[in-house]
């Protein structure tokens, strides 16, 4: 990455969830433990690791959500990063215009920014006239076109997605898919979330593995998702049900692509 | 910060319509309720047990009222973070606006219900004074005092769920305490002092001096009651900056 400006540092970050375990007892679960590694200005950066790993975790430290409770993130210059949530505080009495509005201002725009972005957010929607109908009156795929195009609008310095391709009917998700592949051609920084490796390796350019809450490998893309898969391939072999997790898997393929 | 105020009043108009669209009668129901729920009070303390003189009605309406603006206010904002949930792990936004915007969609509804019982004490005869220009400071106090309770609650509820059931008792406690049904100035005078420190007991008497008694409330009371709201507010902000980072875990 020469030449690339430095934009943000996870140095030794570890982050924990309390957990109730009985009467006034609690104890410390740990989502991350060691993770560090650097984001690069307009790079797409993926992150992999299996469910559960704090794959999101990481994402919400990087957006300013949650401050780590080990190590730190360094942030070089001042970033509005937003996750691209695809349905933050939807209030579905409200029409599909109120909503965008309310998600544009909660993803930190004034109301006139919003305001002069609606034409656009409404048109890559798709929603025609029905963003003027109350959004409970909309279907799955209805809301997540919504969702999308008031995070894609937005605009923020850092654009943070959490497993979400697989929304919206199969135009949409191929429309949503394109949008990305641009953003992250383009000189954006993107942070991508997936234990898809098919989108991981059409969009990124760098990659971090995250395994037990420990950066497991960084470095460029083919390299880390070939080291994965070893390591997964070793993992499966030596499980006797190995058919029923290749299946899982492509399962998972299907409605992610 | 302009950016965090364009949110508020957005969220304050966003929460109000949805709620005048989730029901046939919409926003009529913000006259509806409060109405129905001064008719219970009124015909067990004014039919039932005949208390209080021919003023009786206002006196206990009043009382209601402010009482009313204070209650929902709090019980709904102390647990702001946690109804918001979903919004605070997925974007960032300062914590204090939460409760903010609930005393406001509470206040929004208060001023209309009180508009409503200015009109009932025009109708029935009692005279305008000058004195009910002190209604603006007194609303200002009350506004002041609510802001700072439901912050302070918010901040905490998030690391101590149980606090959330210790408010809400003990505002049930001070519904009585308050003097919505009685006249504080009746009680005997060693029992008034611990009674005027409540600053709800103050508020309501001053109410009812302004609009039924054409007097001016007692400024060094309520200077005292603006202060302390002001130390909960400093307070509260204070403990929301310090784990701004930290709720989203919690909630």
């Amino acid at each position: 990455m020469e030449g690339k400006k430095l934009i943000l540092s996870l140095k030794n970050t570890g982050l924990f969830y309390k957990r109730k375990t009985g009467l006034l007892r609690h104890d410390k679960f740990w989502a991350l433990r060691d993770v560090s590694f650097d984001l690069f200005h307009g790079e797409t950066l993926g992150i992999i690791g299996k469910n559960g790993v704090g794959k999101s975790t990481v994402l919400r430290l990087i957006a300013g959500i949650m401050a780590p409770d080990l190590g730190e993130v360094i942030r070089h210059e001042p970033l509005r990063a937003s996750l691209l949530a695809l349905q933050v505080g939807v209030i579905p009495h409200l029409t599909g215009r109120q909503n965008a509005i309310l998600g544009g201002l909660l993803l930190g725009l004034r109301r006139s920014e919003v305001e002069a972005l609606l034409p656009q957010i409404i048109e890559f929607s798709e929603l025609g006239d029905f963003v003027d109908q109350p959004v409970r009156s909309y279907s799955m795929g209805m809301k997540a076109r919504l969702g999308f195009s008031v995070a894609l609008y937005a605009d923020p310095d850092i654009l943070l997605v959490d497993e979400v391709l697989g929304v919206g009917d199969a135009d949409f998700r191929e429309k949503s898919a394109n949008a990305l592949r641009e953003i992250s051609r383009s000189n954006k920084t993107v942070v991508i979330v997936s234990h898809n490796n098919g989108v991981i390796r059409n969009l990124c350019d760098r990659v971090v593995w995250i395994e037990n809450g420990h950066t497991q490998g960084a470095g460029p893309t083919d390299a880390v998702l070939e080291q994965y898969q070893q390591a997964h391939t070793t993992a499966v072999t030596s499980d006797s049900q190995a058919p029923g997790k290749a299946a899982l898997v492509a399962g998972d393929m299907q409605s992610q692509a | 910060m302009r950016a965090n105020l364009d949110l508020i009043w957005y969220k304050v108009y966003a929460e109000l319509s949805a709620e005048a669209a989730r029901t046939f009668l919409g926003i009529l129901w913000w006259l509806i309720e409060p109405v129905l729920y001064m008719s219970v009070f009124y015909l067990i303390f004014g039919v039932l047990f005949q208390r209080g003189g021919e003023d009786f009605v206002y006196f206990l309406l009043i009382g209601l009222v402010v009482w009313k603006w204070f209650d929902s206010a709090i019980r709904s904002g102390m647990v702001s973070l946690q109804t918001n949930a979903a919004v605070i792990q997925q974007v960032y936004q300062p914590k204090y606006i939460f409760p903010v915007i609930v005393v406001l969609i509470n206040t929004a509804k208060f001023l209309l219900v009180l508009l409503l019982l200015l009109l009932f004490l025009l109708i029935s005869g009692k005279p305008v004074s000058i004195t009910w220009l002190a209604l603006l400071p007194l609303i200002g106090v009350q506004f002041v005092l609510i802001v700072g309770i439901t912050s302070v609650c918010a901040t905490v509820i998030p690391f101590v769920p149980d606090l959330k059931l210790v408010v809400d008792n003990g505002l049930t406690m001070l519904f009585f305490l308050s003097g919505v049904f009685f006249d504080i100035s009746a009680v005997p005078e060693h029992f008034q002092v611990w009674l005027r420190l409540n600053p709800m007991a103050v508020l309501i008497d001053s109410y009812r001096s302004v609009l039924l008694l054409g007097q001016m409330p007692d400024w060094g009371h309520l200077f005292w009651v603006l202060l302390c709201s002001c130390v909960l507010m400093v307070a509260a902000v204070r403990v929301f900056n310090r784990n701004d980072r930290i709720y989203p875990k919690l909630v």
